[in-house]
């Protein structure tokens, strides 16, 4: 409540101090009429020279104390709109922010290199003011250019343009904008461009030199994504023959000398930021179970430490919701009992909707009366609250020390999400979080040895941990064509590209030599994976695009389907409505035409409400289709469906996801629960969540899960002859190990053989 | 010559297969099938399959892709050799990350905690088998030694009986005042048959030791001999207490024998005794040489103190 109060304050006193200045600009004799926001309605003519609060600057020579000047108004430097109050208020904060006192020192660094890494902590402004920076010395609209700045998150891109374009008193989508994955929020006048490194690099594939920036910002580099590594050795090579182009890196941890090495000794300016010291404990004895330590480490802190919000670290959803019930339980004991606080438990992790997440926001509950014990907050968060979420409040941080990643292997083949110790950088991170508000304390669950011998000082990038078949097809379109020597700065284990190629090189994306075929090309232009680019573009063969570019979308968007722990029952009959006994790929498809059903779309909240399918992860997928179907019409791929009526209407589906996940097959062993996977033949079972019966002998698979069981996830079954028929060069028959597959197989083509002799008749058969 | 065509052509590489497996019988045939089929059918339990997933899990983990793979071809042409790593950098990877799926919540450090102590008790177990290896090598030294030193003390004792009759020797020359030295072997001559009638303390500390040992035996025998002499009353008592030789009477007659010199201390001898048996040998063999220009080892008296013809002082030197 005080806090609240003193914000309002706050406010007061900056709208009087506008107003002074505002009566002070207007008073001087001086003052030029074309200048003055009163007076503004006078003169339209020329808004050009009025708003032009950028008039003596000159390009990549201006000073903090020019742009400062500019920032005052009283007109949008920019827009040359009168700037509003809520401006002027937030200016005031971004003043206060640690990179604001460096900005001149970070000025003359930029006009001086091309290339510059910039490290600012968290909190310490960097990824909304640096690129604002740039503006006012770039003035990139001047020459029709725009800056760019990266985030490896969509959220993140969307969300820092909004706060951005409030910041410079614009309307989002006009000079400020955003760019994520199927979604386009940018327009004629955009001069600075939030967006996913994924994008930027989808936009070098047209543009390979990405002329249409004048600075490119890689914001949150230490996180190492995929993109943005790809994107560093683009870079290394464009900047080379764009002398005109700037490059900044940003980064949040302090380990930038390996960006600055790896752009040739770089400058680097280094912005503290603002954090208070935090005390790390570790655990006497490594803990036999960590979430019941964590458990019990977050009850000891509210029954013993003063006031301050608790973040505790766990690896997903599942735990995630566990660990909140049972908070829950022990803190309504320890209340009833032992006269605890309340503690208010948060779960958050991506796939919980956006209201959810924001719930984190909440302030602590008060104490129960005036002057008891205090009230807390406790997060229980995946490691997206590790960099992407700042939370203020928090005090106290309770880091068992493992996250769940993602891991490749090319000789397995197998991208999953697997439990695994976190890195000394990342535990130093999450330790930071304690100390954004005021001093705070970290609880690692395991010991300083543990700490010191078994975590690796920074996690492996992404890159070393992903199937590259999708970033290989984009580089092969970016005009790389030597992948072996291109220049990364943690360059893959050789085996990750080799099965990449290979992979390309079945889906017929690339020819033997390893260059691009056509389809490859095509296949390049649609933000997929590979698999699903090739199963999209060959759907018309199987007279059934619209239907693939449905299941195309489905499959890009989290799990359509929802199982609430408490209605386990009654979201599984719900589901059985949708049910194909064919598969779940099938099942997808029906829950998506019911959805866009005229029943359905009078209230289609209400609808998947009632039918426990995601009102989200739907209409996203609509909108995935939207973006994709407007590539597959630029392309001319035509669109059609096999009559509903028509016997094939669902094996042609079937069908067409065989051209695509060829290599996703698995073949049930014996007559047991049991699958193999071909070719790699590995024993997995059919994920539980699957409407298939046990019966089907052949099955393609989207997803294959690691986990303490092997799983693969959602399924669909196939008949043998299309393999054949479909994907002849990976099945062929003398390319297998001898064992099941390789005799089913060879039944399979024996009997298709004896079929088309019979066909012929015998006049042909000599 | 003309070769039949029944010789047997020893340059054809095509042999027969002699080991003719005996033609499998229609009931063993329907053994076997029947036994493949329930293998086959056989619904294996959860801790099988799981062993399965993960033994097959493990083998495609730990085999690397090869060079057949249309891939590395691609590569290839890009100079890419079997070994090389990617990119420009010099430590870049060879091996793709391992991939371990954690099946329990142990906290960092708990797995290896365990396998830490797991490793320590095996440690223990290994140092204990070392242990007793070791002392199987010190055995085997132990018996070195012994074997050693028993042959030393042979040495010692007959270069000490060599001494005392030499000793003796001259002792009678002197007395009998003869003024030829007996030249020879003195080991040829009967030691034994000169009784040595003097102090025990004014022998020669040399050789102090075999007197007093022949004195010991001397004593022993006669005590023994006194002993059954006595026999036949300590029978007729039967009593266990008069079983034990009266010590009275054994030291009676030992002290007639030596003159109860032997139970006496003899602080020299000791000393003596307490070298080490090298020394002592190697004492005795100089006392030797510079007294009768005796060599021990070449077990020959020389006329003079040169003792020319000698290889040296050691045993070593005479090899």
């Amino acid at each position: 409540m005080g806090e609240r109060r003193s914000d309002f304050d706050e406010d007061n006193t900056r709208v009087k101090r506008i107003k002074v200045e505002q009566n002070g600009s207007s008073t001087p004799s001086k003052m030029d009429p074309a200048k003055n926001p009163y007076l503004a309605h006078w003169d339209n003519t020329d808004s050009k020279v009025s708003a032009d609060g950028l008039s003596g600057f000159k390009r990549h020579a201006t000073t903090a104390k020019q742009a400062q000047a500019a920032e005052d108004g009283p007109l949008n430097p920019f827009t040359a709109q009168p700037l509003s109050q809520r401006y002027m208020s937030i200016l005031e904060k971004r003043r206060d922010l640690p990179v604001h006192a460096q900005r001149d020192e970070f000025l003359r660094l930029y006009q001086k290199s091309q290339i510059l890494v910039f490290v600012g902590e968290t909190g310490s402004g960097k990824t909304t003011q640096i690129p604002q920076f740039v503006l006012f010395d770039d003035l990139p609209h001047l020459n029709g250019k725009m800056v760019a700045c990266t985030q490896p998150r969509r959220v993140a891109a969307m969300s820092v343009a909004e706060r951005v374009a409030n910041e410079m008193d614009v309307k989002l989508g006009e000079e400020v904008g955003y760019n994520i994955r199927f979604e386009d929020m940018t327009g004629p006048k955009t001069m600075l461009k939030y967006m996913t490194d994924g994008m930027l690099l989808r936009e070098a594939m047209h543009d390979h030199n990405l002329t249409r920036y004048s600075t490119i910002i890689l914001d949150e580099a230490h996180e190492r994504t995929l993109a943005t590594d790809i994107l560093m050795g683009l870079l290394k090579e464009i900047v080379l023959r764009r002398p005109d182009l700037k490059l900044i890196i940003m980064s949040a941890t302090l380990d930038a000398t390996k960006f600055q090495k790896y752009f040739h000794e770089a400058p680097l300016l280094a912005v503290p930021g603002r954090t208070h010291p935090v005390q790390i404990f570790y655990t006497r004895e490594p803990e036999r179970d960590y979430i019941e330590a964590a458990l019990r480490t977050v009850l000891h802190i509210h029954a013993t430490e003063p006031e301050g919000d608790i973040l505790l670290f766990l690896t997903g959803e599942e735990e995630i919701e566990d660990a909140c019930r049972k908070i829950n339980m022990e803190v309504d004991e320890m209340i009833r009992e032992a006269d605890a606080g309340p503690l208010k438990v948060y779960p958050l992790y991506g796939s919980l909707p956006p209201q959810q997440q924001q719930r984190i926001f909440q302030p602590a509950p008060p104490p129960f009366k005036e002057g008891g014990r205090p009230g807390r907050k406790c997060i229980v968060s995946t490691n997206i609250a590790e960099t992407s979420l700042t939370i203020d409040g928090i005090v106290y941080v309770v880091d068992p020390g493992f996250s769940k990643q993602k891991v490749y292997n090319p000789r397995l083949r197998v991208e999953s999400l697997l439990v695994s110790p976190i890195s000394k950088a990342s535990a130093q991170q999450r330790a930071g979080r304690a100390g954004r508000t005021r001093p705070g304390k970290c609880y690692r669950l395991y010991t300083e040895k543990a700490f010191k011998e078994e975590l690796i000082a920074q996690t492996y990038p992404e890159i070393l941990r992903s199937n590259l078949a999708s970033t290989v097809l984009e580089l092969k379109k970016l005009g790389v064509e030597d992948l072996v020597h291109f220049d990364l700065m943690d360059p893959p284990a050789p085996e990750t590209l080799m099965r990449a190629l290979e992979e390309l090189n079945y889906l017929a994306c690339l020819d033997d030599e390893g260059d691009l075929t056509a389809l490859g090309k095509l296949a390049s232009e649609f933000p997929l994976d590979p698999a699903l680019a090739v199963m999209l573009i060959s759907s018309p063969e199987f007279y059934c695009s619209n239907e693939i570019l449905s299941l195309t979308a489905l499959l890009s968007v989290p799990q359509i389907f929802v199982r609430p722990a408490k209605e386990r029952k009654r979201a599984d009959e719900m589901k059985d409505l949708f049910a194909h006994p064919n598969g779940d790929h099938l099942t997808m498809l029906n829950a998506y035409h019911a959805f866009k059903g005229d029943e359905a779309q009078e209230n289609p909240k209400q609808w998947c409400h009632d039918h426990f399918v995601s009102y989200r992860a739907l209409s996203q997928a609509d909108n995935v289709r939207l973006q994709l179907k407007r590539i597959m019409e630029r392309e001319e791929i035509e669109l059609m469906s096999t009559s509903f009526e028509n016997k094939k209407y669902y094996e042609n589906i079937q069908r067409a996801l065989v051209a695509g996940f060829f290599m996703q097959v698995a073949k049930r062993d014996g007559n047991g629960k049991t699958y193999l996977t071909v070719k790699d033949e590995q024993s997995v079972l059919l994920h539980p969540s699957t409407v298939l019966g046990q019966d089907s002998e052949w099955v393609v698979y989207n997803e294959f899960v690691l986990t303490t069981k092997n799983y693969i996830r959602t399924v669909t079954a196939v008949k043998p002859e299309w393999l054949l028929d479909i994907a002849p060069n990976y099945y062929d028959i003398d390319s297998f190990k001898k064992g099941e597959v390789k005799t089913a197989l060879q039944r399979v083509a024996d009997k298709v053989r004896r079929k088309e002799l019979a066909k012929a008749g015998p006049s042909r058969r000599y | 010559m003309a070769q039949s065509d029944e010789e047997d052509d020893y340059m054809n590489m095509t042999f027969e297969d002699v080991t003719n497996t005996p033609k499998e019988t229609s009931l063993q045939r329907r053994v076997r099938k029947q036994r493949e089929g329930e293998e086959r059918g056989r619904i294996k339990s959860k801790a099988e399959l799981k062993d399965e997933e993960e033994a097959a899990r493990e083998a495609a983990l730990s085999k690397a892709l090869d060079t057949s793979s249309k891939g590395f071809k691609m590569m290839a042409k890009f100079g890419f050799k079997q070994g090389d790593t990617l990119g420009k950098s010099e430590d870049a990877r060879k091996e793709p990350i391992r991939v371990s799926v954690k099946e329990d919540r142990g906290g960092i450090g708990h797995a290896s905690d365990k396998k830490r102590k797991f490793k320590e008790q095996m440690e223990a177990a290994a140092k204990r088998a070392k242990v007793q290896e070791e002392t199987q090598d010190e055995y085997l030294e132990r018996i070195r030694q012994e074997h050693k030193e028993k042959e030393l003390t042979g040495q010692l004792r007959s270069a000490q009986k060599v001494a005392e009759r030499l000793d003796e020797e001259a002792d009678e020359h002197g007395r009998e005042n003869e003024a030829s030295a007996n030249v020879g072997d003195p080991g040829e001559k009967d030691r034994n048959t000169v009784p040595n009638t003097r102090p025990l303390k004014s022998m020669n500390v040399l050789y102090r030791e075999i007197v007093r040992n022949r004195a010991e035996k001397e004593r022993d025998r006669i005590v023994r001999k006194g002993l059954t002499s006595s026999l036949p009353r300590l029978s007729a008592v039967g009593e266990e207490e008069d079983v034990a030789y009266d010590p009275t009477t054994s030291a009676d007659i030992a002290r007639t024998l030596a003159e109860n010199e032997l139970d006496e201390e003899d602080r020299e001898l000791e000393e003596f005794n307490a070298l080490p048996i090298a020394e002592r040998l190697e004492k005795l063999v100089l006392y030797l040489r510079e007294k009768y220009h005796y060599c021990f080892w070449c077990k020959y008296r020389y006329p003079d103190a040169e003792l020319d013809g000698c290889p040296g002082v050691t045993e070593e030197d005479h090899d």
